[in-house]
């Protein structure tokens, strides 16, 4: 064992070098300088590659102005209310701040479906990046879970009703389900107990969400960034240093980000939200249709689809779930569906799917919609059952040697 | 336990899709579009509409004398307008009537009203429209309603329902008068309370669109110069 271990290295104890003095007892700077400076990043990735650091400004900016908006909000089911309102109307640029973490949790989402996206399609999360991708799927995973808490905290009839929901599909779970319930509520109903500690949570899960991001961003670095083509780069010269040329076109791209981001904040901040939610909670009045936010539609129709309530259930966390193990059903050697004429098009025919999933998610679960969301759910986990024999059937377009 | 299984059930079995009010006409409003603007004379005769006809049962909570000033009341002009109404300029504007009062007499606490154009879908469209959407006509009523209109709740053309617990509030021309002697029809005074209540829902709209013209011009000079600057960076990459 001691035969591999170096002893540490004298170094030069001279302070007026502050800049030597401070690298030899914390090298921060040169680890900030591989990993984001010289960090070789393949020439090749095109504009789908933005949204990996998109993702990161977007949870940062969550962060931030979350932080401005826990110094107004009160986690208490007589003030939740009322506090949003202050903040909307005597707190100074509180509209602001508000609306940015609103729309802000909204375009989070956009940028997180289109990273997950593009990696499905240029095959990202193959060997060796099988953990890579599965830290992503817990990203997303507590994502949706600081975003349903979050929902849950101006304390208006769809936080109260989707909160109501949601939690009780924990219900399902054999034996212990309605003790489970109860339990997270802190009482017999969503109350005050259930706001207090959604709150505690909601703010605690975005930290939780850098510490994962970290892992993710380690694994990445690892073996690098996956590229278009999907190839192993082997050749020193198929990489760029990730600064400049990946630092200002991440700008460009935050830019032609900020820019629909902005509109919404300013111009429409209500757009993505439900009317309903401006009615403070009453336990005592139903919603005539609970629907929870955009981004969760998908699955919500997938719950919904199915009319035993335990399968459904297990049918919505299956559908995410199943997302782990994609590594291991996609058998084909090839990474990038620019070489898998057959994966392409059922990715794109799963793009379609998971769309039409969302808009049936918002339409009453009756008649014709019940249908169709059966059939897209049938759909949805049949893309998955497809993908071994398809890695028998399909024949792979002949890959380039190099870049 | 049972209230638990029965949300379940209301997730999983096809909920009945309440009877929708019907589809809003759309109103062209000054609060809307490139030349958006609170109208002061406009939120005036709202707030007398409002203040004398609606604050008979209902609050705007949310909103006091001196939040006009925003909107290009002067301090005086509030201060008058407070003392009429008996109130201190900075009290919200909340109704005479106590809840135990309301409550007896309507069973329930009517809704506050600060909030109500941005909880309905439409905003100013359905209070506009609902203004309007009152009717004796036992045809009409029969179209909507074939089971006529239940006991203590009058016909509505655009609410939810059809069956609104709110007798109409403005049931004829004149209910008030104008500070600018503009005639108080009743298609007057529903234009003027919507504009009001608008105002009352969203009142940082203007700071909010005059503020996002800026800063979107900012951001698309920003967004220009990055791709020039990384067209530049970019240019000894070998294309592949």
């Amino acid at each position: 064992m001691s035969s591999h271990f170096t002893p540490p290295q004298p170094v030069e104890n001279d302070i007026r070098n502050f800049g030597r003095w401070f690298e030899d007892r914390l090298p921060i700077a040169s680890f900030i300088g591989d990993h984001l400076g010289k960090y070789p990043t393949p020439r090749n990735l095109n504009y789908m590659w933005n949204f990996g650091s998109l993702a990161g400004i977007a949870l940062i900016l969550q962060i931030i102005t979350g932080l401005f908006l826990a110094m107004h909000y009160k986690g208490d089911i007589h003030l939740a209310f009322d506090s949003v309102q202050t903040i909307m109307r005597d707190i100074e640029w509180g509209w602001v701040i508000r609306n940015m973490h609103m729309v802000g949790a909204s375009f989070f989402f956009i940028v997180v479906y289109i990273h997950i996206g593009r990696g499905l399609y240029f095959g990202s999360y193959k060997s060796p990046r099988e953990v890579l991708w599965g830290l992503g799927i817990v990203i997303f995973l507590l994502m949706m879970a600081t975003a349903f808490m979050g929902y849950v905290l101006p304390w208006g009839q769809m936080s109260y009703w989707g909160a109501t929901v949601i939690t009780n599909l924990l219900s399902v779970i054999p034996f212990v389900g309605p003790d489970i319930v109860i339990w997270l509520w802190g009482g017999y109903s969503v109350g005050d107990p259930t706001l207090s500690r959604f709150y505690a949570i909601h703010f605690v899960l975005p930290f939780v969400i850098v510490g994962v991001v970290i892992l993710h961003i380690w694994a990445l670095h690892l073996h690098k960034s996956n590229n278009p083509l999907g190839i192993d780069l082997k050749k020193a010269d198929d990489y760029i240093p990730f600064h400049p040329y990946y630092t200002i076109k991440d700008i460009f791209g935050l830019g032609v980000y900020l820019i629909p981001f902005t509109f919404m904040v300013f111009f429409a901040p209500d757009y993505l939200g439900h009317p309903d939610n401006y009615i403070p909670a009453n336990p005592l009045v139903t919603p005539a249709h609970i629907v929870p936010e955009w981004y969760f539609l998908p699955f919500y129709a997938i719950l919904r689809a199915i009319p035993i309530k335990e399968l459904g259930v297990l049918a919505m966390f299956g559908s995410i779930l199943i997302l782990f193990v994609l590594p291991w059903l996609d058998r084909s050697p090839v990474r990038s569906a620019r070489f898998r004429p057959l994966y392409k098009q059922l990715f794109w025919l799963f793009v379609v799917n998971f769309l039409i999933l969302g808009w049936v998610g918002a339409k009453p679960a009756e008649g014709m919609y019940v249908t169709i969301a059966q059939i897209c759910t049938a759909l949805y986990f049949g893309f998955f059952a497809l993908l071994p024999v398809l890695a028998k059937v399909e024949k792979p377009r002949p890959l380039p040697a190099t870049l | 336990m049972i209230r638990m299984m029965m949300v379940g059930l209301a997730l999983l079995a096809p909920a009945a899709w309440a009877g929708e009010g019907a589809a809003l006409p759309h109103k062209d409003w000054g609060f809307e579009g490139v030349r958006a603007t609170w109208d002061k004379d406009e939120l005036y005769r709202g707030y007398t509409v409002a203040t004398q006809v609606c604050m008979a049962c209902h609050s705007f909570k949310y909103v006091s004398h001196r939040d006009l000033m925003r909107v290009g009341f002067t301090e005086s002009e509030v201060q008058t307008l407070a003392k009429a109404l008996n109130m201190d300029m900075n009290a919200k504007l909340k109704t005479g009537m106590d809840d135990a009062t309301a409550k007896e007499t309507f069973g329930k606490v009517p809704p506050d009203l600060s909030l109500m154009n941005r909880a309905r879908p439409g905003g100013a469209d359905y209070t506009y429209a609902l203004m309007h959407g009152y009717s004796d006509d036992s045809a009409t009523i029969v179209k909507y309603l074939p089971g006529g209109v239940p006991q203590g709740a009058y016909f509505n053309t655009y609410y939810p329902g059809h069956a609104i617990a709110m007798a109409n509030p403005l049931s004829g021309p004149g209910l008030v008068t104008y500070h600018d002697g503009k005639e108080a029809t009743v298609d007057q005074m529903a234009h003027d309370v919507s504009v009001f209540m608008q105002w009352t829902a969203e009142p940082e709209r203007m700071d909010r669109q005059a503020w996002g013209v800026y800063v979107l011009i900012y951001l698309f000079i920003f967004t220009v110069l990055a791709y020039l600057t990384k067209r530049v960076i970019w240019k000894d990459v070998k294309k592949h």
